[in-house]
């Protein structure tokens, strides 16, 4: 599938949320996941992060970039851990602006807190089928199946429309 | 905000008297509505709108092509008109079938583009589409006032005007997709385009070409014109529900821009110390229009209609008091308006900004949100705690165990992603819950923090759950319009409002509730013609019919 960044980044959110994760780390690995698909990374990082849910990286390195922010780094080195480049797309998907760089086992930050993040390059996401697959059942979990009553209250309902 | 030079300013109304749903479900469009300042840029590029395509049969099926040069780039609106059956046409997100179907076009589309187009657009959210589509939607006709204005044109009359002002719209949208959805081009490649940096810019665009479509289309049936006064008062309407709601609270810093330079043009237009006498004649000539379109204005809901004509009754008592002279008259007619209704007072807000352009109309520069959700990040949960206390007392107040504090929850339908309100003790689904409670998560997050001051990140480590609350409580701090400050899963709570609060910033007016979910619209009435973009095509905020 080829996709916007926007409807990459949302599945990706659904399907982290649908796998467990709490929504404001669901969204951190939408943002992250169109990020690490943009710069050509590998798209299993993606699949292994959701298949570790309700733990692995998903919970652990929002929290791990945190402490830097919170520590006010402007230098700062962190593990690169099991799954380096999904940490480096982690660390460039931040609100402030963050140069992040993979050094061996280890990635280097440099962070201005007081800076927003440059916006993202307006480019196609490329999603693997499988990927896809996986992402769509996932964020399938959050749908709640149709009750006629919940059908007549929506928009549209209840008149005719050929007036 | 930026601005050159920053004008004087009153003190800006607070967020826990703006941001709360009655006065947010009040609201009426300005001049700084996204589609006032599209069409104003329109005017000042003098745009033409050519028509290179027009493939139509005698009854009105096939396909045209709209072209303009704006800010510097050319779109293509690209319509399919379709024969619908009565049986398939339905305003409910989960039709899949319409009258007609559009794509605003990055360019102007060749043969092999039109027809991609003409295959896909008519199946909207079944197909899929290239970042060379900007804007994908669809519209059904208001067969009533479609028939009667082709019967009109073909018997050598114009139509019933009666009917054109109870109707006011030719056809109306059901959805106006952006920002990558089914593969159209994300907001990314566009937002920094001249004209179109704005909020749902492109969206604006699109209806406002989809609008002079449906002029064209009944006028091609119908064999004859339409008299120009008629045709700028049909409007393109439009069908919101739920759909809409969720955004308010998931874009919380765009919200805030939002609110912000709206309150921001009332502030600086209240401090304006005295006014010239063509002001002051100018504001009560806007007043006296803003009656006569409350008297226009009638709906079938009777509950809704009874407001409209108590709002009728109060605006004639504010008419017979408005006086412009003396020191700060706009400040005082803000304070007197304060005797009456969110109606009343949200409705003078208004007024008192619409003749103001030079004061606050660069403020429409600053309702975008490039930067995101950006802020500094607070350090500690003692900040944190101090910033709940600070900005987000409202939370801390609704009893959230309480049936009535938590009757209804949000999801999102398995019938095409719709997002719906269910009644949680009576429905099922609740432990699918959307995440619009935000309120309960400030308050839960408030009576999980520690007492003693440790790292955010810590305490993170041990309540991943927190974490959402968490960036809403650093991003308040710095974005004060950016909560609704109101319990949204309160069974006293009514989206319609948060529904009207959206659409007056589109531009929204004739605002027709069709229950507490969903309501019809009209966008664009009175809004200037594709020829008619000139020094004057500004002045139609609160548009009247009657000669």
């Amino acid at each position: 599938m080829i996709g916007s960044a926007n409807e990459v980044m949302n599945l990706a959110a659904k399907a982290a949320r649908g796998g467990g994760a709490p929504v404001a780390q669901a969204y951190a690995f939408g943002r992250a996941a169109a990020c690490h698909l943009i710069a050509g990374r590998p798209a299993a990082d993606l699949g292994a992060a959701l298949d570790a849910l309700p733990n692995g990286p998903i919970l652990g390195l929002p929290v791990l970039l945190m402490a830097c922010a919170e520590a006010r780094q402007h230098e700062a080195t962190i593990p690169a851990g099991p799954l380096p480049e999904l940490t480096l797309s982690y660390a460039q998907t931040q609100s402030f602006a963050c140069t992040a760089t993979l050094c061996g086992t280890h990635i280097t930050l440099s962070q201005t807190f007081d800076q927003p993040a440059a916006p993202w390059p307006a480019k196609r996401v490329t999603l693997p089928d499988t990927l896809a697959a996986k992402m769509q059942t996932l964020a399938a979990r959050l749908l709640v199946p149709e009750t006629e009553a919940s059908r007549l209250a929506g928009a549209g309902a209840g008149l005719t429309d050929n007036d | 905000m930026k601005d050159d030079v920053i004008p004087p300013q009153m003190p800006l109304r607070p967020p826990d008297e703006v941001m709360r749903l009655a006065r947010m479900g009040s609201m009426f469009p300005t001049r700084l509505s996204f589609l006032r300042s599209m069409i104003r840029r329109l005017a000042q590029e003098n745009a033409h709108v050519a028509r290179p395509v027009w493939n139509m049969d005698a009854d009105g099926f096939g396909h045209a092509v709209y072209s303009l040069r704006f800010g510097g780039h050319v779109y293509s609106l690209v319509a399919i008109s379709t024969d619908l059956p009565p049986e398939l046409r339905t305003d409910r997100v989960i039709a899949t079938a319409w009258d007609s179907a559009y794509v605003l076009y990055d360019g102007v589309p060749d043969e092999a583009e039109i027809a991609r187009i003409a295959a896909a657009a008519p199946k909207q959210e079944a197909a899929r589409f290239t970042e060379r589509d900007l804007v994908l939607s669809r519209a059904n006709k208001s067969v009533r006032l479609f028939a009667h204005v082709v019967q009109a044109l073909q018997d050598g009359q114009q139509p019933d005007e009666k009917m054109i002002r109870d109707v006011g719209y030719l056809m109306r949208t059901t959805a106006v997709y952006g920002n990558g959805k089914f593969g159209i081009a994300d907001r990314a490649l566009i937002a920094d385009r001249p004209g179109l940096e704005g909020p749902f810019a492109a969206e604006m665009l699109t209806v406002w070409l989809i609008r002079h479509f449906t002029h064209d289309l009944v006028e091609h049936v119908g064999g004859a014109k339409l008299d120009p006064r008629i045709k700028r008062h049909l409007g393109i309407g439009n069908s919101t529900g739920l759909g809409m709601a969720p955004f308010l609270v998931t874009h919380p810093v765009l919200l805030n821009n939002w609110m912000m330079a709206r309150e921001t043009a009332l502030a600086r237009v209240r401090a304006i110390e005295t006014l010239s006498q063509a002001q002051q004649d100018r504001l009560m000539q806007l007043a006296i229009r803003a009656a006569r379109h409350l008297a226009e204005w009638d709906v079938p809901d009777p509950e809704h209609q009874a407001r409209i004509v108590t709002l009728r009754a109060d605006w004639q008592s504010v008419l017979s008091d408005l006086k412009f002279d003396g020191t700060h008259p706009l400040d005082k007619a803000m304070e007197q308006a304060a005797r009456f209704s969110f109606d009343v007072q949200e409705l003078t807000a208004a007024l008192m900004i619409e003749p103001f352009g030079d004061l606050v109309d660069g403020l429409c520069g600053c309702m975008a949100d490039p930067q995101g959700p950006f802020c500094p990040p607070l350090t500690g949960t003692a900040a944190l705690q101090d910033s709940i206390r600070s900005h987000f007392n409202w939370a801390l107040v609704p009893d959230y165990d309480a049936d009535t504090g938590c009757g209804q929850f949000w999801y999102v339908s398995e019938a095409k992603q719709e997002p719906r309100l269910g009644l949680r003790f009576s429905e099922p689904g609740a432990e699918l819950e959307s995440p619009l409670d935000i309120g309960r998560q400030i308050k839960a997050l408030q009576m999980a923090l520690p007492d003693e001051d440790q790292p955010i990140s810590t305490f993170l480590s041990d309540h991943p759950q927190h974490a959402m609350a968490v960036e809403r409580v650093q991003l308040g701090a710095v974005h004060p319009y950016a909560e609704i400050r109101d319990n949204l899963i309160a069974t006293s709570c009514l989206p319609i409002d948060m529904l009207r609060c959206k659409l007056s910033f589109f531009g929204a007016s004739k605002f027709d509730p069709k229950s507490d979910r969903w309501t019809r619209i009209t966008l664009c009435q009175g809004a200037p013609l594709a020829d008619e973009l000139n020094a004057s095509a500004d002045d139609w905020w609160l548009p009247v019919f009657a000669p």
